[in-house]
């Protein structure tokens, strides 16, 4: 198991054990800060009495026997103890039970017997005139008893510790295991095949419900896409068959005729239809890239009003010749972020249809206003418009109405306007009858 | 002209290189992006025709090198995609003119030709003349045989597009890229209703025209000044 913190248990683990450690390390420090302080205490009070005897015997070795003898008849000083020895180590005073050391100064573990039993005591020694020393002791049992009283509080604290990081540990270890193991079964699932699958939300709006939630809209708009190729490659196929059949038509006639001059028709035919098949292939190119939203990448502020009033320019002689009438109503310096090119070619998509599937004497207006969120734009004629069963499919690509078969077109024209208004992040609808009016929210 | 093709496709590259042969071009090919960029630098070319993606070294840091090196033959970019961003790109890099695969040969031709020795912008004369007709591109005016003649702004800027280019074809797509900023082709005949307006604007009272169709190609002024 390489790299065991990186799983959620390790990691929970890891943290309970620096907190554990950290405990000891504090435990160890304030173990030792209080044992010096105890011990210092201890010395101060034996320096004391020792101090407090002298001063009573008056200097003299005799002055201070009687001043231990009446301290341990009056058994007042309960926790220490004293011995006075002369210079040839025979006891004079004091019933403490140990032998004296030879030089001045402190013992801090000085063993010692009452009643035959062993203790440790911390003592201090001093030279007396004529060579007696004076030791007073105390004994150590209640700095013993706190250390040990501490240690084992310590040590129990950090053994909590550690146990209650491991509980932790396997108890988020588990969550976790458990929340990600339906995220783990939706993958695996969609691995398998089905795409319908999504991941299970248990509803409390926490971060895995989070996860899970953009994981569903991702998996969303993957089969969005999906259905959206699907759709494509299977419309592609169905709609480029006819052309294709008319180009080896054509190709086959070549082949079969005889007379150059019309060999030749036939040729400046077929290639005619290849150049119009290639026209349809880039222009599902086209409208696939900016269905792709690579677009987006090199949106400059775009002022509509001015792309709306050079295209209908454009297009009016163009319209005045074949008998429409262009009414513009422009709104000025309505501007947004986008491409001019694809908001031109946007336009002229619709001015194209509505040149192209009206009857003369059409009026084909042209409105851009500004509303309070955006930017609204309408493309409307007096024509005969579609069905209202039409209507809504006629962004799709390829897709025409019944009346336009026979003119000219591929049924993309639309589909690339709803592709330019998407990556605008706009909206698009068709209004069937009266007339035929595309309105844009951008 | 003396043109370098630097394409990888051998089809597309042969099928260039026949076609500017055939108008009498002298042509050099190279299917390799350092292959190309080292014949380019060797110089002499009036234009290159570049694809954008090449093995060894793609078409844009080809025109790049190239630039930075400080050479400026005229560059034709060839690109395989349609291209929206990619337009943009390849005119920054450097190329001074792009064309989406699948394009006519007539198109590349037309393309190349108002490429070569095209006049910066700093060095355009303000009158342009073709035979009898001067245009003026400060005042914005234009006379014929010094008859003063009104044009509409778009019919003016296609006007001083052909004659900026005088003998040179310019296609549908270049002046729809050139006078409307269009880089698709709509289905109504924009350019050839501007021309018919201009042309009777231009030839009323006169019985030559000075703007010739090149049926299948484009459209041309003489040099007739």
């Amino acid at each position: 198991m390489k790299r065991w913190w990186r799983g959620t248990f390790g990691l929970v683990a890891a943290v309970a054990l620096g907190f554990a450690l950290a405990t000891l390390v504090i435990g160890a420090v304030v173990f030792e800060t209080t044992h010096e302080a105890l011990e210092l205490q201890l010395d101060h009070r034996i320096a004391i009495e020792t101090q407090a005897l002298i001063d009573e015997g008056q200097d003299g070795h005799e002055g201070v026997a009687a001043a231990i003898r009446r301290r341990e008849a009056a058994r007042s000083t309960a926790s220490l103890g004293y011995r006075l020895v002369d210079s040839q180590n025979r006891p004079v005073a004091g019933s403490l039970d140990t032998t004296v050391p030879p030089k001045p100064g402190y013992v801090e573990l000085l063993p010692y017997k009452v009643d035959g039993e062993e203790r440790i005591a911390q003592s201090l020694t001093t030279v007396l005139p004529g060579g007696y020393r004076l030791l007073v002791g105390a004994d150590r049992a209640a700095i013993d008893e706190m250390d040990n009283r501490f240690i084992v509080l310590f040590l129990g604290a950090f053994g909590a510790m550690l146990l209650l990081g491991v509980g932790a540990a396997w108890l988020v270890g588990i969550v976790t295991r458990r929340r990600l193991a339906r995220i783990d079964h939706t993958a695996a699932a969609i691995i398998a095949g089905d795409l319908s699958r999504r991941v299970p939300l248990t509803g409390s709006g926490d971060e895995f419900d989070g996860v899970a939630t953009t994981l569903n809209r991702m998996l969303d708009r993957i089969v969005g896409l999906m259905e959206n190729l699907r759709q494509v490659s299977s419309d592609v196929a169905h709609d480029l068959r006819t052309p294709l059949t008319r180009l080896q038509n054509r190709l086959d006639e070549a082949l079969r005729e005889r007379n150059p001059e019309l060999q030749r028709e036939a040729i400046e035919a077929a290639a005619g239809e290849a150049g119009e098949l290639l026209e349809v292939f880039s222009a599902l190119l086209r409208i696939a890239e900016v269905e792709g939203m690579a677009a987006r990448a090199h949106f400059q502020p775009v002022n509509l009003s001015l792309v709306v009033a050079d295209v209908a320019e454009a297009f009016r002689p163009s319209m005045e010749n074949s008998g429409h009438q262009l009414v513009t109503s422009i709104e000025p310096n309505l501007t947004l972020p986008g491409d001019r090119r694809l908001l031109q070619q946007m336009l002229t998509n619709l001015l194209d249809n509505a040149s192209q599937h009206t009857p003369k004497g059409t009026t084909v207006r042209i409105a851009i206003d500004g509303t309070h969120n955006g930017i609204r734009l309408a493309v409307t004629d007096d024509g005969p418009g579609v069905s209202e069963s039409e209507a809504p499919k006629l962004f799709n690509r390829f897709a025409r109405v019944d009346r336009s078969r026979s003119t000219p077109g591929h049924g993309l024209g639309l589909a690339m306007v709803a592709a330019i208004v998407a990556a605008h992040s706009g909206k698009a609808t068709i209004a069937a009858r009266p007339g035929f009016s595309v309105s844009i929210e951008l | 002209m003396r043109i370098l093709i630097v394409e990888d496709d051998t089809d597309t590259n042969q099928f260039i290189a026949r076609g500017l042969a055939e108008l009498g071009h002298q042509v050099v090919t190279s299917g390799d992006g350092r292959d190309g960029l080292f014949h380019a630098t060797d110089g002499g070319f009036d234009a290159m025709v570049v694809d954008r993606m090449l093995p060894g070294l793609d078409g844009l840091a080809l025109v790049k090198a190239l630039r930075a090196a400080g050479n400026m033959t005229p560059v034709l970019m060839l690109t395989a995609v349609s291209g929206i961003a990619d337009r943009v790109e390849g005119l920054e890099a450097g190329a001074d003119d792009y064309l989406v695969k699948p394009f006519a040969f007539t198109e590349l031709a037309a393309r190349l030709h108002a490429l070569g020795r095209r006049p910066s912008a700093a060095a355009e004369p303000a009158r342009l003349t073709a035979g009898d007709i001067v245009l003026d591109l400060h005042r914005r005016t234009v006379t014929r045989a010094g008859r003063k003649i009104a044009l509409q702004p778009r019919e003016f800027t296609l006007l001083a597009e052909l004659m900026r280019n005088p003998g040179r074809i310019m296609t549908r797509t270049m002046l729809l890229e050139r006078v409307w900023d269009f880089d698709f082709d709509p289905k109504t005949n924009i350019v050839e209703t501007h021309l018919s307006r201009l042309r009777s604007k231009l030839n009323a009272g006169f019985d030559s025209d000075p703007i010739e169709t090149v049926r299948g190609a484009g459209y041309l002024v003489r040099d007739g000044g």
